[in-house]
């Protein structure tokens, strides 16, 4: 007899099991085609932190005030990390071809300004790169990673964020939303 | 001389505060959380507090570990700054809210009570009150139904009134006692 209920259609079973299993499925549906590497910055949108760093070789302090006018490549690296050595001519040469447009600076992120120094002496460079020491400014702008680069435009605003190294395309893309035309 | 030693005591003087200044210009949290609202630690309860609030946020470049757990570069500087800004009297809402500017509500271990969040704090205490509903409802239930009375047992001469009951008793009345159709021979009355 207990047999035969325990067979029989129950929509009271049925609703509680879908409650629990619909958001389940649901949640799972729509981060299907998320990528869970993408990290989005709350700071697109904003006014970019405001820094005061010391350039390497000496010289008065970089501010972002100072910088004002003209949009701004805010490039966060370091002499350790692979990526950053396979972007660096790409953006060495971009503010060789934009430096009247666009003013790239760079920020060294958790590296001795003697690696610095060796590898700009043997790279090339041409433009300035900051210390950030205590990784104040890489805290500031909420850096994950390096590296990890910020598009400001000339009112200070940051226009996008690009994670990972640069290449030409991708540059060209992101200096576009910053109001950069080629 | 004394105008030499007068120098140096002025640069002594101001080159801290010219250090500070750039400091405060790099990272400063003012202009994000505004002015501190709390009151500035020192001492025992600068570092006691600091390791709270280090427990508090996600160090970003480890994997769900809090800053005060991480040995990562990352975790001590963000440590440090925690520190600074408990020495300068921010409270621990200003501390995470400044975090959470640059890093995104990601950099909190401890959701904050907004939004979606209310079902993740609030969740477990509606399933534990529904469920504890269903229970005692089940339970009061049974409690109320009257003690069902065992069905009577047929007699030798009688089956159960459910036929497929009765086909199962006379079954192994057959096989038990041999008795044929599951009556006892000379039970007809």
């Amino acid at each position: 007899m207990s047999t035969e209920t325990a067979r029989a259609f129950n929509p009271r079973v049925l609703l509680v099991g879908l409650g629990v299993v619909a958001p389940l499925v649901a949640v799972l549906v729509m981060n299907l085609g998320r990528d869970p590497h993408v990290i989005g910055s709350p700071l697109v949108g904003r006014a970019a932190p405001d820094f005061a760093l010391q350039p390497m070789g000496g010289g008065a302090p970089v501010t972002l005030a100072s910088l004002r006018g003209r949009p701004v490549v805010l490039n966060f690296w370091a002499t350790w990390c692979v990526p950053c050595f396979e972007e660096h001519p790409v953006l060495v040469g971009a503010a060789r071809r934009l430096g009247e447009k666009v003013r790239f600076v760079g920020v060294i992120y958790e590296d001795s300004e003697e690696g610095v120094k060796s590898f700009l002496a043997r790279q090339g460079s041409s433009y300035p790169s900051l210390l950030d020491p205590g990784s104040r400014t890489a805290i500031a702008f909420g850096i994950f990673g390096v590296p990890e680069t910020y598009f400001i435009d000339a009112e200070g605003r940051i226009a996008a964020k690009h994670v990972g190294p640069l290449d030409e395309q991708s540059l060209a893309l992101k200096l576009a939303q910053a109001g950069v035309t080629p | 001389m004394r105008r030499r030693a007068l120098l140096v005591a002025a640069l002594l003087l101001v080159g801290p505060a010219v250090r500070a200044q750039e400091q405060a210009a790099s990272g400063d949290p003012q202009g994000v959380v505004g002015r501190p609202k709390g009151r500035a630690l020192h001492g025992e309860a600068l570092l006691a507090r600091t390791e709270d609030v280090a427990g508090l946020l996600r160090c970003p470049v480890c994997q769900g570990l809090a800053v005060a757990d991480s040995p990562a570069t990352m975790a001590v500087n963000m440590k440090a700054q925690v520190r600074e800004m408990l020495a300068a009297g921010y409270d621990q809402e200003q501390i995470l809210a400044y975090f959470e500017h640059s890093y995104g509500e990601f950099v909190r271990l401890q959701p904050p009570l907004r939004g979606v969040n209310w079902l993740v704090w609030l969740g477990p205490v509606l399933a534990l009150a529904a469920g504890g509903f269903f229970v005692t409802r089940a339970l009061s239930a049974r409690r109320t139904a009257a003690p069902a009375e065992p069905a009577p047992l047929p007699g030798p001469a009688t089956l159960p009134d459910d036929p497929e009951l009765a086909r199962y008793v006379r079954r192994v009345r057959e096989l038990a006692y041999g008795w044929p159709q599951g009556r006892a021979p000379g039970s007809e009355a």
